[in-house]
C-alpha cells in the first residue's frame, strides 16, 4: 500500500508544479464561455425564429393575437389560445389573416380555429374585426361560421394560433 | 460556339427563373391563402381534396394543368400572376409526392394570366371527369 501512496502523492506534486489554480479556472471559464457562444448541436433554428416574444393576457381581447377576431375567447372557456376546451373539436378548416407582436414589432400569421360542438361559451366576446373582409372574399372572412369540417357545426368558441412570422417584402 | 451560346443561354434562363422563385414568399402565400382549407400539409379536410400526394397528377394532362389554376381557390385569389404561379410552384414541389414526374413544366405568370380569366363555376363533377381523363391517359402511356 506504502508504494501506491508514494507513487500518487508523487503524481499530485508533479501536477501541481506543473499547473496553477488560475491556469484551471482559465480554462475553465473558457470553455464555458466559448460553449455556451457555439451551437453545441446542429439543432434547426427555423422555428425559435418563427416563435414570437409572446406578452400580454390571453383573456383579455387587447392580446395582440386576436387582431381580427370575432368570437368568444377560447381561453374564458375552458380551453386557450391555442386550444380547444375539453367537449369540442377543432375546425380544421379556418380562416387566417396576420397580427403584429408589439413586444418585436413583427408581423405573424394567425390562425382563428373554431373550437365546434357545444352551444356558444358566452365569456369573452371579443370583435376587433382588424383586415376583416366582406363575405365577397369567403376566406378572409370572420362573419362566417367557421366549423366547418367538423361532426357538429355548432360555434362554442375561436383560437388565435401563431403559424409563423409573415413574410414581408425588403 | 453554339453549344457555348446554348449553355451561355440555359444559365441565363435559369437564373432569371431562379430569381423569381422567392421559396419563403411562396409558403407565405400558401399559409395566408390556401392553408386555411388545405390544412398546413396539404392533406385537405372533409370535402376539401388533398394536394398531398396527388397534386402532381393534374399535370398529365394539359386540362389538368390548366384546372390548378382555373380552381375558385386560385383564379379569384388577391394574388397576382406571378405569385400565384409562384404558390402553385411552391405547392407542387413540396406536396406532389411521386404524383408529379421528376421533369415538371414550373408555372409562369404568363401561363396564369391567359388561364385565369377562365375561371371555374363548378367543381366537383368537373374533377371527376377530369381525374378519368388522366387516368386514361396514365394507362396509354
Amino acid at each position: 500500500m506504502k508504494i501506491f501512496d508514494r507513487l500518487f502523492e508523487q503524481q499530485a506534486r508533479q501536477l501541481a508544479q506543473r499547473s496553477s489554480r488560475r491556469g484551471l479556472l482559465k480554462g475553465l471559464g473558457g470553455l464555458l464561455v466559448g460553449g455556451a457562444a457555439v451551437p453545441l448541436l446542429p439543432v434547426s433554428r427555423v422555428h425559435a425564429a418563427e416563435k414570437p416574444m409572446d406578452k400580454g393576457d390571453p383573456s383579455s381581447c387587447d392580446y395582440w393575437r386576436y387582431c381580427a377576431m370575432d368570437g368568444f375567447l377560447c381561453d374564458c372557456c375552458g380551453g386557450s389560445a391555442n386550444t380547444c376546451p375539453p367537449g369540442t373539436e377543432m375546425s380544421p378548416i379556418t380562416w387566417i389573416g396576420t397580427c403584429r407582436n408589439p413586444a418585436d414589432g413583427r408581423s405573424y400569421i394567425i390562425s382563428y380555429n373554431d373550437c365546434c360542438g357545444k352551444s356558444s361559451c358566452g365569456a369573452c366576446l371579443c370583435q376587433r374585426d382588424e383586415g376583416d373582409r366582406p363575405p365577397y372574399r369567403p376566406d378572409k372572412t370572420n362573419d362566417i361560421n367557421w366549423c366547418l369540417g367538423t361532426e357538429s357545426a355548432a360555434y362554442h368558441c375561436s383560437t388565435a394560433i401563431v403559424v409563423g412570422v409573415a413574410f414581408e417584402e425588403t | 460556339m453554339k453549344i457555348a451560346l446554348g449553355t451561355l443561354w440555359l444559365c441565363l434562363s435559369m437564373g432569371a427563373l431562379a430569381e423569381k422563385m422567392n421559396w419563403e414568399r411562396a409558403q407565405f402565400h400558401y399559409r395566408m391563402f390556401c392553408q386555411g382549407c388545405h390544412s398546413p400539409d396539404g392533406g385537405g379536410a372533409t370535402s376539401v381534396p388533398p394536394l398531398k400526394d396527388n397534386i402532381g397528377y393534374f399535370l398529365e394532362i394539359p386540362a389538368g394543368r390548366e384546372y390548378l389554376v382555373r380552381v375558385p381557390g386560385s383564379a379569384t385569389s388577391a394574388l397576382n400572376d406571378g405569385n400565384l404561379a409562384e404558390v402553385l410552384n411552391w405547392i407542387i414541389s413540396e406536396f406532389s409526392g411521386d404524383s408529379a414526374g421528376e421533369n415538371y413544366e414550373r408555372y409562369t405568370a404568363s401561363e396564369i394570366s391567359r388561364v385565369r380569366v377562365h375561371p371555374l363555376d363548378e367543381v366537383e363533377h368537373y374533377r371527376t371527369k377530369l381525374l378519368a381523363q388522366i387516368a386514361a391517359a396514365k394507362a396509354r402511356n
